[in-house]
């Protein structure tokens, strides 16, 4: 009989599942107004599954045996208390910390639910696993997933297409958990493009919008190339390991002689499912789809292009850690990408106007930084564990921040008459009070004002970075990579700020479309974002200087072996002055009252200067960029046109001019269709004959 | 004198407890046609909406027939009339299920008048695929054959009074006559040659000697042609297009799958034997070339020519072709333990997704008739989805199954058979499943046509056509079985699979 952690694992998919097919088919008919409803309740209930998940089936998923790992010691497990277990394996840590990977004491729960194809010899089992990486993503991706409903009910309201909105949501959902959820690497695809497909529905929400339609189509193009890069790695993996399930892939000491063997297979590998994560994570050069998708609703920004589905591409390099911590090439290449990404976003959101485009660029660029942090390995294997640590970690607590603060766009947009633009609005403090007071939190978390929870995982990442520069081979590389970090951090408190100010500061002042009376957040709306603001403010110092976070994603197997952490306390004052500074440097050109009208165009004073400097280097990389990009796609288009198209033609007119030869057979006559057959049995006959006579 | 005639009884008896769901089926054939003619004028007009009690029995019969199928006994008997086991049990279900659709695929082509006739047919055709598949003797599975011939001829021919229509039930008429000719001179060979029309006995004949007699070895060429023509291989399968094209679409549906089923059937029961035969066997050495050049021929020619059409029954038609082609392919390759999945399951796997997709697809095409004037041509399709998106989108979902891409049941049939064919092992079967991907990539062309028309094309007019329920039931009972045959795929896996350990 099932368990209740089967139970559990199934109710995770299953509810959002049930809750989209009921939005498609019932809520279309009937019930069309309340159709959030059957959404929030699927939600709640895998957010409750999750929770179990978390506290009670992954710390008690135990490696039974401890002679099938031979280099641990046994490890006893009382599975209640979340902390216990990992102290102890904490404390065996420095013990056995001698570079090498040892067996996990923790196992991954799989729920096994049926076997999907076995053809040939690849076996795909749908299954549902759960470890403790998963189950923190879980936890995130319900919780922020039932908050953003709740908002969406009060802001989708009057919607026409509002069953759709929420069916797509909720298919989403789904799709998301059972990513998460994956066991192997097929399913990982399916749902990778699952997700895919409901951001596409719901960028493309407002589908007779032409931006929105085009936005749409965009991201969907630009993801085909990252999924082109995950489906080759797939194929490669299924081609060296012979299986595509996780426990066979990921394991270390079979990684470590294939790694040995051949490292540039390994190295393609971690590159291409490098490829995948750069599409649906909006990295350098792939980003350009992440901003247009803000045409869709904006809890749908809060949703899935800030929370949950753009980090796929972080979860799935922190998932495949153990190849890539056998290929420093990739890992640099890892760091590299996070590393532009994360200055090029923050350069970019410096001069932006639309309030959402900058909270995107925002999204980008923390995106960057995770990405840093996971390529921070490449220096040691030892960096490893922190690497991943932390970058799954500032994943957390951006899902937060970022959500708080998408909802707060979306809050200000709701009472502005669907305006976003922020040269058209300012002061909203006082007409807004609700909406202010979240987005500042989230703004603060953001910009890494020290103790909220921005602060924590960012500080981490940086010195790990640090760290990476003391040790190994590339430390002028890494110290580049910290200096392009700090940067960011600054540019990050200067462009959030830039943008509270602008919205919430200076004269009070409303679109006409806004009306007279701007109203603020709902009570639905209020209550996610007053849950977020205060998760963005606190999670940090409540998960992070604890290290509960950090002990319990040891717990997934094949976790890196994890060195002593301490606090980089020089790191923390750095980057708590760099903050400090970003916000000042904002407040001094856009929070005192003689700030700059709405408008940088022209140049007043040395720190407009600055400002505009970020626009020259957009400006820039557009030019860098975009221009060589267009000139290229022109040269393939005539060399598409001219020369391929006519290949491809010619081949086409293979089957054609075949088809056309025989076709004048087929004239209709029964006589000579009878001929045909007749001659047909003929032949069979005489070559039958032949074979009989060659045989005997 | 009392003791033969009740030895006599209980074999009747025994042989008749065998195949309780035909009779069944062939009872209600009777009184379809007994009670039928009372109900109509001597004008041929009925009360309207008759067809709708006579497409309720017809259903009703069917489900009594599934229910007997499922509640039936499993257990292998191989003498006797009729023979039981595991190819029948999957027959019968599929062949019962692909019935269910196809009345309601008719219900709405055939007039109030002519219903009563055109449901017995269906019913008659159904309970003979199922006899193909019992039949353990040669002249029960002649019969058999009949069985399904003679009912098609009057199921072509009713619907329709045009010119159209009856050229192309005469031309059904005169070739398929002709194939039975050609294959009845096959069985007597082969009884001639080995003195019963038994078939374990044949089979054994066969299989176990390498002094098979040439005429013999002739006889199997002409069977193998005979049934060529009801799976419209190459060159056999020249009436298809035609026939599609002038009959009503229930009819291009019906042809389509049935005789395929039947003909697959027929050609595994009797040439299971030759390709599980040990190498060295000659019968084995001289059959195998034929069926690999067969299945190769078929496969292009039906891709080739379906590029060309514009008439949307004819692309279906050559498809077909072309799919009997890639199913062919799954006989080459045989049973084989050396590959998982085997040759036969997998063209057992792919025989029943054939059927859902392609009935399925002429479900659609007679959805979005107008004015119960078929649709003809491709540009009748032009911007479907924006008069009828719900039919649009499932025939994509058929043309995409059809093409072979996920996520449609379609893909994994074909999936199925190129690992067949892959991991046999043989250079030969090595180059069936190459063929065969280049074919699903030459097919795709055709078929994402059909999306193309609907999806990005401008509608001609804003005609919605009828809302007739049952070819959208159908049509969305096909749907919803080609999706879940792709997530789930075991259902019909875990059947196709009892029949490779009978």
């Amino acid at each position: 009989m099932a368990n209740w952690s089967d139970i559990a694992l199934a109710t995770i998919p299953a509810a959002p599942l049930a809750a989209a097919i009921w939005c498609g088919t019932v809520a279309q008919v009937v019930r069309r107004t309340t159709a959030h409803r059957p959404v929030v309740l699927a939600l709640a209930l895998s957010l409750v599954a999750a929770a179990y998940v978390l506290f009670v089936v992954v710390p008690g998923s135990v490696v039974d045996s401890p002679a099938a790992h031979s280099q641990i010691t046994p490890i006893e497990s009382s599975g209640e208390s979340l902390v216990k277990p990992i102290s102890l394996i904490a404390s065996e840590t420095p013990a056995s910390a001698t570079g090498e990977h040892h067996g996990p004491a923790h196992k991954a729960y799989i729920f096994e639910v049926y076997r999907w194809m076995s053809v040939g010899g690849l076996t795909v089992d749908i299954v549902l696993r759960a470890d403790a990486m998963t189950a923190l993503m879980l936890v995130m991706v319900n919780f922020v997933s039932l908050l953003v409903a709740i908002f969406a009910s009060s802001y989708m309201h009057g919607d026409k297409g509002y069953p759709r909105f929420f069916g797509a949501m909720a298919l989403f959902v789904f799709s998301m958990n059972m990513l998460v959820l994956a066991g192997n690497f097929i399913e990982v695809f399916i749902f990778w493009e699952a997700v895919g497909l409901c951001s596409y529905l719901l960028i493309g929400h407002w589908y007779h919008k032409p931006s929105a339609a085009a936005a749409a189509r965009k991201a969907f193009v630009v993801n085909r190339i990252g999924d082109f890069g995950l489906m080759t790695a797939i194929f490669l993996i299924y081609r060296t390991f012979g299986s595509v399930d996780f426990e066979t892939v990921l394991d270390p000491a079979r990684l470590a002689e294939l790694a040995a063997a051949q490292p540039g297979l390994i190295t393609t590998i971690a590159l291409l499912l490098l490829l995948g994560a750069i599409g649906k994570s909006a990295q350098f050069p792939l980003h350009v789809w992440l901003p247009d998708a803000m045409e869709g609703p904006t809890p749908v920004s809060a949703l899935i292009h800030a929370a949950t589905m753009v980090t796929a591409g972080v979860y799935l390099i922190a998932r495949t850690t153990p190849i890539f911590v056998h290929s420093p090439t990739a890992q640099l290449v890892v760091a590299g990408v996070g590393a532009t990404t994360a200055l090029v976003a923050a350069v970019t959101a410096l001069c932006q106007y639309d309030l959402k485009r900058v909270l995107a660029y925002s999204t980008v660029s923390q995106l960057g930084y995770m990405f840093m942090a996971l390529g921070a390995a490449a220096a040691s294997p030892a960096l490893a564990a922190h690497a991943e640590t932390f970058a799954m970690f500032h994943l957390l607590t951006h899902a937060f921040f970022k959500a708080v603060l998408f909802l707060a766009a979306g809050s200000v947009m709701h009472a502005m008459g669907d305006v976003i633009d922020m040269r058209r609005f300012s002061g909203l403090k006082k007409a807004l009070p609700i909406t202010h007071i979240t987005f500042l939190c989230g703004a603060l978390a953001l910009a890494g004002f020290p103790l909220l929870s921005g602060f924590w995982s960012k500080d981490e990442i940086l010195a790990v970075v640090w760290e990476a520069t003391q040790t190994g081979d590339y430390k002028t590389y890494f110290y580049l990579i910290l200096g392009v970090g700090l940067l960011t951090s600054l540019l990050t408190a200067f462009y959030t700020f830039r943008a509270y100010y602008l919205t919430f500061h200076g004269p009070e002042r409303f679109p006409e479309e806004a009306g007279h009376h701007p109203h603020d957040a709902s009570p639905a709306m209020a209550i996610p974002l007053y849950i977020l603001a205060a998760l963005a403010v606190v999670a940090g110092l409540i998960l992070g200087p604890t290290h509960i976070y950090a002990h319990y994603i040891e717990m997934t197997p094949n976790f890196p072996t994890a060195a002593p952490a301490g606090m980089n306390v020089g790191m923390m004052i750095l980057s708590t002055v760099l903050a400090l500074g970003g916000i000042g440097l904002a407040y001094s050109i856009y929070g005192k009252a003689t700030r700059p009208e709405y408008s940088d165009a022209r140049p007043l004073s040395l720190w407009e200067n600055v400002s505009l400097n970020g626009l020259y280097l957009d400006q820039l990389y557009g030019a860098l960029i975009a221009r060589p990009m267009a000139t290229l796609s022109a040269v393939c288009e005539f060399v598409d046109r001219m020369i391929l198209d006519k290949i491809v033609d010619a081949v086409g007119l293979i089957p054609i001019i075949a088809g056309g030869m025989i076709r004048p057979l087929q004239n209709g006559l029964v006589s000579s269709y009878a001929a045909v057959m007749l001659l047909g049995v003929i032949v069979a006959l005489a070559s039958v004959l032949r074979a009989i006579a060659s045989v005997t | 004198m009392s003791q033969p005639d009740a030895a006599m009884i209980s074999s009747v008896t025994s042989a008749a407890g065998k195949v309780i769901p035909e009779l069944v089926l062939l009872g209600t054939v009777c009184i379809n046609f007994l009670v039928g003619p009372f109900l109509v004028t001597p004008s041929g007009r009925a009360l309207p909406g008759l067809r709708h009690r006579w497409g309720g029995i017809a259903i009703a019969a069917i489900c009594t027939a599934l229910y007997l199928w499922w509640t039936g006994s499993t257990e292998v008997v191989t003498t006797g009339p009729f023979r039981v086991d595991n190819i029948v049990w999957y027959v019968r279900g599929v062949m019962l299920i692909a019935a269910l659709l196809l009345v309601l695929v008719n219900w709405s082509q055939i007039e109030d008048g002519k219903a009563a006739e055109s449901h017995a047919c269906l019913l008659a055709i159904t309970a003979g695929v199922n006899l193909v598949a019992l039949a353990n003797d040669l002249t029960t599975l002649f019969l058999a054959l009949e069985l399904i011939s003679i009912p098609t001829y009057l199921f072509l021919f009713l619907p329709r009074k045009d010119a159209a229509t009856q050229e192309a039930g005469v031309k059904y008429f005169l070739l398929s006559v002709f194939s039975s000719a050609i294959m009845l001179y096959g069985f007597s060979l082969i009884y001639g040659m080995a003195g019963t029309t038994d078939l374990p006995a044949i089979q054994t004949a066969l299989a176990n000697s390498n002094q098979t007699p040439v005429l013999a070895i002739l006889g199997m060429v002409f069977v193998v042609a005979g049934l060529a023509f009801r799976l419209t291989a190459v060159p056999f399968h020249f009436y298809a297009p035609d026939v599609f094209q002038g009959s009503a679409a229930s009819g291009a549906a019906l042809l389509s799958f049935v005789p395929k089923l039947a003909g697959f059937i027929a050609l595994i029961r009797l040439l299971e034997p030759v390709v599980d035969a040990a190498p060295g066997l000659l019968l084995a050495d001289v059959m195998l070339p034929m069926l690999w050049w067969l299945s190769v021929i078929t496969m292009f020619v039906g891709n080739f020519l379906g590029i060309l059409q514009n008439d949307l029954r004819r692309m279906l038609a050559y498809s077909g072709v072309a799919h009997v082609g890639y199913m062919l392919v799954g006989l080459n390759v045989g049973h084989h333990t050396t590959s998982v999945p085997d040759g036969i399951e997998a063209l057992l796997f792919y025989l029943a997704v054939y059927g859902l997709m392609t009935i399925g697809a002429f479900a659609v095409l007679i959805a979005a008739e107008r004015d119960n004037k078929p649709l003809e041509t491709l540009d009748q399709l032009a911007g479907l989805h924006r008069v009828r998106p719900g039919l649009a989108l499932m025939l994509m979902v058929f043309m995409f199954s059809l093409a072979g891409m996920p996520p449609t049941a379609g893909f994994l049939a074909k999936l199925n058979l190129f690992f067949a064919a892959w991991a046999q092992g043989d250079v030969s079967n090595r180059w069936l499943a190459l063929f065969m991907v280049i074919n699903a990539a030459m097919g795709s062309w055709y078929y994402l046509r059909v999306v193309g028309a609907m999806y990005l094309r401008e509608p001609l007019d804003e005609h919605h056509g009828s809302h007739a329920p049952a070819p959208i039931i159908a049509s969305v009972a096909c749907t919803a079985m080609v999706i879940t045959l792709f997530f789930v795929p075991t259902w019909l896996w875990t059947m196709v699979q009892t029949v490779r350990s009978s």
